[in-house]
């Protein structure tokens, strides 16, 4: 191992050259780990982005049907009097059920919304600025003949499973949320100004009046107040009722509002598929279970392909940093082994004069480098990560205005539920609980770079590779000379 | 000890050798120098007794084995020493290790041993001071000691030198081939010396002339 002395000493007795080259090779080794570290960040994100933003796919009415029958009914009628009707069927819990238990397919929330009047409390008014108030009235397309209420009630398996809760639009102040265990019961939750302005408090009761029907009242229960954001709230248009009446209720007690025909229904039941690059299999297996006739599976994977296509650019363009600091870093290093081993053709000489190994020779240049390589690596370990960052956060914003820009541009206006036709009038207000949004996207597409014993092995990996070539590269021509001629030259 | 059998060299036209089937023997205890103007091939004649390049034509034995059998490594490694008009030592080096290196490298029966290595190089009038010094900040003439040093502490019976004396002024010249001398005959070492310089040859037990391609030993 005379060699491995020969290395330290020269490397000891060279300090100034062997800092430079710590120096080189550190900046070197710092983008090749800068480039590994966006990379493997980019590939974990992919994976927990997928994994968080998730899709769905909602089982509602088939509308597109309806409108067909509507149309087809209405040529056949020889009367011109009566206006042809749309008729939507209402959601059979049962096929949902049965589509629930399909693989890829985790919680679903079920979604019944109607409306009602206020009895025991007065609804909140919006005033436009446009020609008076209104506290109420219909939101949006109705379906049938039903009339509207001026409280919203928007029945579901659970609100934390609606969009406004879980993209945070909307949050529990006081009391609770609606649960699963909410079912068959005839508890609600009310907004805060609702509850404000009607010092109304968790655990006192309020009284709605059917809009059809016998138009009976319902005593309900209040559980818990939610507080809408201002941007959800600010959503209600001129003819909808304010978004402070909207009271979420389980979807039994929605149904039962409606009227006794709609129990074991629901407006829409939508499913989140575990894995989302499933959602295509799962549409295709839930198709098969129910009438395609009357109702439709549409799948929601907007946020997963935007994630998608925004992490895979970010892979690409840490791949193409990791291959081009790699093949510039093995030229630049390359230049400066063989710059270094030129001159030291004299002293290659001296050790095959006194009968060295060739392969030892090599060794020692190898060895000093190595000894390079450990400091810069540690240097690069070290300023790897502040790189990877500043890159990668530069990379992902960059990523994220194009995709945004792209899906603004040409996508489909996301966010409304299909609520215009569902039956039993359903209020079209913008981000019903049923439907869902890509505002999660761009919080989801966050690079957390860390720098792991596994990106060091195999940057350190990359380093020797790099360091090996430059020094076949550059002892490769002295070493296959006779020792006469390296003395001579 | 070593003996050249229609030795011949040259470089790109066979028709014009350097020098063409040259026979000579050289044996151990005794020193030798080969004289000859510039250019006449004295260095590589001496590149290829000690194994530092192959000849064009003719063979080199060490003892009854040829070079080639031996391969040249084995043969720089084991059987030749060589100094250089240059010292050619390892600058990042002091003398002490400029020393263990070659010790280790060659498998010198003393590899490792500092104070055999510290011994010879005091017996060459390098002070202490100077051992763990960086051999750069020695003068020439120590500098030439000190590759002296590391031919003796090598176990090589043959030494070749070349020029050993061109950089160094008289009484450092009259040190070192004194101490080649002492080589030959204390330590039973074949030393064979390239000079131009007669004063220098005439210190050697036999001086042979390079002159048209041919070597002719002087009385």
């Amino acid at each position: 191992m005379n060699f491995c002395k020969r290395a330290w000493l020269n490397v000891w007795a060279k300090k100034g050259r062997s800092i430079l080259l710590i120096l080189v090779s550190a900046a070197i080794l710092m983008f090749v780990l800068a480039g590994l570290l966006i990379r493997s960040a980019a590939i974990k994100a992919t994976n927990q982005a997928k994994a968080d933003v998730g899709a769905t796919v909602t089982l509602s009415a088939n509308r597109q049907a309806a409108f067909k029958q509507m149309r087809k009914s209405s040529s056949s009628s020889s009367s011109t009097s009566s206006r042809p009707k749309l008729t939507l069927t209402p959601v059979k819990l049962s096929d949902a059920t049965k589509i629930a238990k399909l693989s890829n397919v985790g919680s679903y929330n079920v979604t019944s919304t109607t409306s009602a009047n206020a009895k025991s409390y007065d609804t909140v008014s919006t005033s436009t600025g446009m020609g008076g108030s209104n506290s109420g009235g219909p939101g949006g397309m109705k379906s049938g003949s039903s009339s509207s209420g001026d409280t919203q009630i928007d029945g579901v398996t659970a609100t934390s499973l609606t969009s406004d809760f879980s993209d945070k639009q909307s949050k529990i102040v006081k009391g609770r949320g609606i649960t699963a265990s909410d079912k068959n019961t005839n508890h609600v939750v009310i907004e805060k100004e609702l509850a404000s302005q009607n010092n109304l408090s968790v655990g006192d009761t309020m009284t709605f009046k059917q809009t059809t029907g016998s138009k009976t009242t319902v005593k309900v229960k209040i559980v818990g107040i939610y507080k809408a954001s201002s941007s959800s709230s600010s959503t209600a248009g001129p003819m909808s009722t304010d978004p402070s009446n909207t009271v979420y209720t389980s979807y039994t007690l929605a149904n039962s509002i409606k009227g006794s025909k709609y129990a074991g229904t629901a407006d829409s039941v939508t499913f989140n598929v575990t894995t989302p690059s499933k959602v295509s299999s799962v549409k295709k297996a839930g198709n098969q279970l129910i009438s395609t006739s009357k109702y439709t599976l549409s799948t929601d994977d907007a946020s997963y392909q935007t994630v998608k296509a925004s992490m895979s650019s970010v892979e690409s363009f840490a791949n193409k940093i990791v291959w081009l600091v790699a093949i510039a870093g093995t030229i630049i290093l390359a230049l400066i082994v063989i710059l270094m081993i030129r001159e030291r053709r004299f002293e290659i000489g001296v050790l095959l004069s006194l009968g060295e190994a060739r392969w030892k020779i090599v060794a020692q240049f190898f060895t000093e480098m190595i000894m390079v390589l450990v400091v810069a690596l540690a240097i690069a370990g070290a300023g790897g990560k502040f790189v990877g960052n500043q890159l990668g956060s530069q990379l992902v914003s960059q990523t994220a205005t194009t995709t945004q820009t792209t899906s603004t541009t040409s996508g489909q206006p996301g966010g409304g539920n299909q609520g215009g036709g569902q039956p039993g009038g359903q209020s079209g207000h913008t981000g019903g609980p049923g439907s869902s949004s890509n505002s999660t996207t761009k919080a989801d597409t966050k690079l957390a770079i860390t720098v792991s014993a596994v990106d060091l092995a195999e940057l350190g990996g990359f380093g020797l590779a790099i360091t090996f070539l430059s020094i076949m590269i550059a002892s490769g021509g002295i070493l296959r000379l006779e020792p006469r001629k390296v003395l001579i030259s | 000890m070593l003996k050249t059998k229609d030795l011949s060299y040259w470089y790109q036209d066979a028709s014009q050798p350097l020098f063409k089937d040259v026979n000579l023997e050289f044996e151990v205890g005794q020193s030798y120098a080969i004289l000859g103007h510039s250019g006449t091939g004295k260095t590589t004649f001496l590149s290829l007794i000690a194994g530092l390049d192959r000849p064009k034509d003719g063979e080199i034995f060490l003892g009854d084995r040829s070079l080639k059998k031996i391969g040249l490594t084995n043969y720089r490694r084991h059987d030749v020493a060589i100094v250089f008009q240059a010292y050619n030592l390892f600058t990042y080096m002091s003398p002490l290790d400029n020393l263990l290196t070659a010790m280790a490298i060659t498998n010198a029966e003393h590899a490792g041993d500092k104070a055999y290595a510290g011994q010879i190089l005091r017996d060459l009038g390098i002070g202490e001071d100077l051992i763990t010094r960086n051999v750069q900040h020695l003068s020439g003439g120590q500098q030439q000691r000190v590759a002296i040093a590391r031919t003796m502490a090598c176990d090589a019976k043959l030494v070749v030198a070349d020029e050993p004396t061109g950089n160094l002024d008289e009484d450092n010249t009259n040190a070192v081939i004194a101490q080649f001398q002492k080589i030959a005959h204390d330590q039973q070492k074949c030393v064979i010396i390239v000079t131009h310089e007669p004063d220098v040859a005439a210190q050697c037990d036999h001086q042979y002339r390079l002159e048209n391609k041919q070597f002719t030993q002087l009385a």
